[in-house]
């Protein structure tokens, strides 16, 4: 059968809206649909809600073209048994040509289950979607470690890849897509995973996608009062922050606070990267950013490469001075 | 119970070499066992202790890699083999899937739990345990950090990711991702050292697990690698000093 099309994930959030990343990915998927001859974009959507009405509207305003939408009173959270299953049967129904979800905790799982049951290739945490000759998928991804870049082509259909949230922008467009029920019979898959227990954390950390400016450490500031001084002067200007994957394993931070191609992308309009040298892994994660400003020691650090401000010297002490400055000019205000 | 661990000697990724298709040049960058991978040794180990089992540490690559066996013996696993053959050269995770389950298939058919790291320092594509697991139609749970308990049909684990822990209840066999465990890093004895350097390693190629040549290695690849390069994101940095930084942050609000 002939492949035709694009096939995006519909993840949902737990108060059933349609994911951020899911609208990024539908954006991406109309400039690629551009370089496509009749390709649809179509959203799978897996639920039980009564009222999709909204969600149509919504996936279709960020430009999908059909909405194909499976409902199972028992489908109602996600769950591991059906989810990757019900996503397959819809693929192998529809055949696309290209297969996108969000790098989600979902995502992952129903793009590695799909991936091999359908045999093809699947590129994880792409940095960019592009077509190449022949109407093929170009995937690009940071490799080994971040240090090098690599464009990646699968030879085989469906072309399937993963992408992270805040990678691509999303735009509203004037567009309307249309809905499609389908119906799977999940009597006949077997239950081998059940969930006994969920513990909800709870963070009081400043969210580092949403503000407008993230402070962030790395490994030197992992040491002594390091981390202390960048929560001081982040809690005085309010911003919130982040850090390395050294920071993550060091303990400093936690996993929603770390920043990289294994942690967050994240677009703040100001970026303040203090001790952190700046491996390529880590500027994945931040290149989006409006203005990036760089605390280093080492004046060849490559961080200052990726800056467009530095600042060159012990990070303790200009942490220092930056809170004492501060002081002083909010004392003079009053 | 029968536990067997996939494990993976990566490069070192401070040392980058390629070959002529673009693919890792194994043979010429200085290796270490893949982090997460370690982890994932731990959590069968201590599931040995309180449990009773024997551990097998599997891995595939050149014969290099053999050092990393040693080392898993040398922490203490009851047996370490390795997949070798140059017609596995350049498997991408489909491939590599693909040999990992027909071992799986081959050589440990009573197996009880299959243990991966969660992601690979060279590769982190985080896909080759979910989908040996999805070839073998066992279950798999990503980001396990905990073992609560296991019993002949079931296993119960602690998957944490940023937002929440859950804990799942798992029909034995199964696939576990392993990721920040609770089990730390032993330190093997000198006995562990002798028998690691006195053991017999068992090496299975592309016919001993009843593979064709076609579904593994560049062919058996879906993916390939069309082009590497490093990538060139760089600004025009001033320097400046602490007044001005405070006055860009006043820009901003």
């Amino acid at each position: 059968m002939e492949s035709d099309g694009i096939l995006i994930y519909g993840e949902l959030t737990s108060e059933y809206n349609v994911k951020t990343v899911v609208k990024q990915i539908l954006t991406k998927a109309c400039s690629l649909k551009e370089k496509l001859e009749n390709c649809s974009i179509k959203v799978c959507l897996i639920g039980n809600r009564r009222h999709y009405d909204e969600l149509i509207n919504e996936l279709g305003v960020y430009g999908a073209d059909e909405v194909i939408i499976t409902n199972d009173d028992r489908l109602e959270n996600y769950d591991k048994n059906y989810y990757p299953e019900i996503f397959y049967q819809i693929a192998q129904k529809y055949r696309p040509q290209i297969i996108l979800l969000g790098s989600t905790a979902q995502g992952k799982e129903i793009a590695a289950y799909c991936a091999s049951k359908f045999n093809t290739g699947l590129t994880a945490d792409c940095t960019n979607l592009d077509i190449a000759e022949n109407n093929r998928l170009l995937s690009t991804r940071p490799t080994f470690g971040g240090q090098l870049t690599a464009d990646i082509l699968c030879k085989t259909l469906p072309q399937m890849a993963t992408v992270q949230e805040n990678i691509f922008k999303d735009k509203r467009i004037e567009h309307n897509a249309f809905a499609r029920f389908e119906w799977i019979n999940i009597d006949e898959i077997e239950r081998k995973i059940e969930i006994t227990d969920i513990i909800k954390k709870i963070s009081e950390k400043k969210d580092i996608t949403t503000s407008d400016i993230v402070i962030s450490g790395g490994l030197g500031a992992c040491k002594d009062n390091g981390f202390e001084l960048i929560n001081k002067f982040a809690q005085k200007i309010n911003a919130a922050v982040s850090g390395s994957r050294e920071a993550f394993e060091k303990g400093y931070i936690t996993k929603a606070q770390q920043v990289g191609q294994t942690g967050k992308t994240i677009s703040p309009k100001l970026y303040i990267a203090v001790g952190i040298s700046g491996a390529n892994q880590h500027i994945a994660g931040i290149k989006n950013s409006g203005k990036i400003i760089a605390i280093n020691k080492d004046e060849n650090a490559p961080i200052f490469k990726y800056a467009d401000y530095g600042l060159k010297g012990d990070l303790f002490k200009i942490l220092d001075e930056l809170i004492r400055q501060y002081n002083t000019e909010k004392e003079e205000k009053q | 119970m029968n536990i067997v661990v996939f494990i993976k000697q990566v490069p070192d990724t401070d040392d980058v070499k390629w070959t002529e298709n673009n693919n890792i040049d194994r043979t010429n960058t200085e290796s270490i066992l893949n982090p997460a991978d370690r982890q994932a040794l731990e959590t069968a180990l201590n599931l040995k202790q309180r449990y009773g089992a024997f551990v097998s540490a599997v891995s595939m690559g050149p014969y290099k890699s053999l050092e990393i066996l040693k080392e898993a013996i040398a922490l203490g696993v009851d047996d370490a083999l390795l997949l070798s053959d140059s017609k596995f050269i350049g498997s991408d995770t489909c491939a590599t899937s693909k040999v990992l389950a027909a071992c799986i298939k081959e050589k440990f058919l009573n197996t009880n739990l299959i243990l991966f790291g969660q992601s690979a320092l060279d590769g982190e594509t985080a896909q080759t345990g979910p989908s040996t697991a999805v070839r073998l139609s066992f279950p798999f749970i990503n980001n396990v950090c905990e073992i609560k308990e296991i019993n002949e049909n079931n296993i119960i684990v602690i998957s944490e990711n940023e937002s929440e822990k859950i804990t799942y209840k798992v029909k034995l066999p199964a696939v576990l991702c392993i990721n920040n465990s609770v089990y730390g890093y032993s330190i093997p004895k000198i006995e562990g050292y002798i028998r690691a350097h006195d053991y017999n390693y068992k090496i299975y190629n592309i016919s001993e697990l009843r593979l064709k040549e076609e579904e593994t290695g560049v062919k058996g690849s879906p993916t390939y690698v069309s082009k590497v390069y490093k990538h060139n994101e760089y600004r025009n940095c001033r320097f400046i000093n602490t007044d001005e930084l405070l006055n860009k942050i006043k820009e901003v609000y």
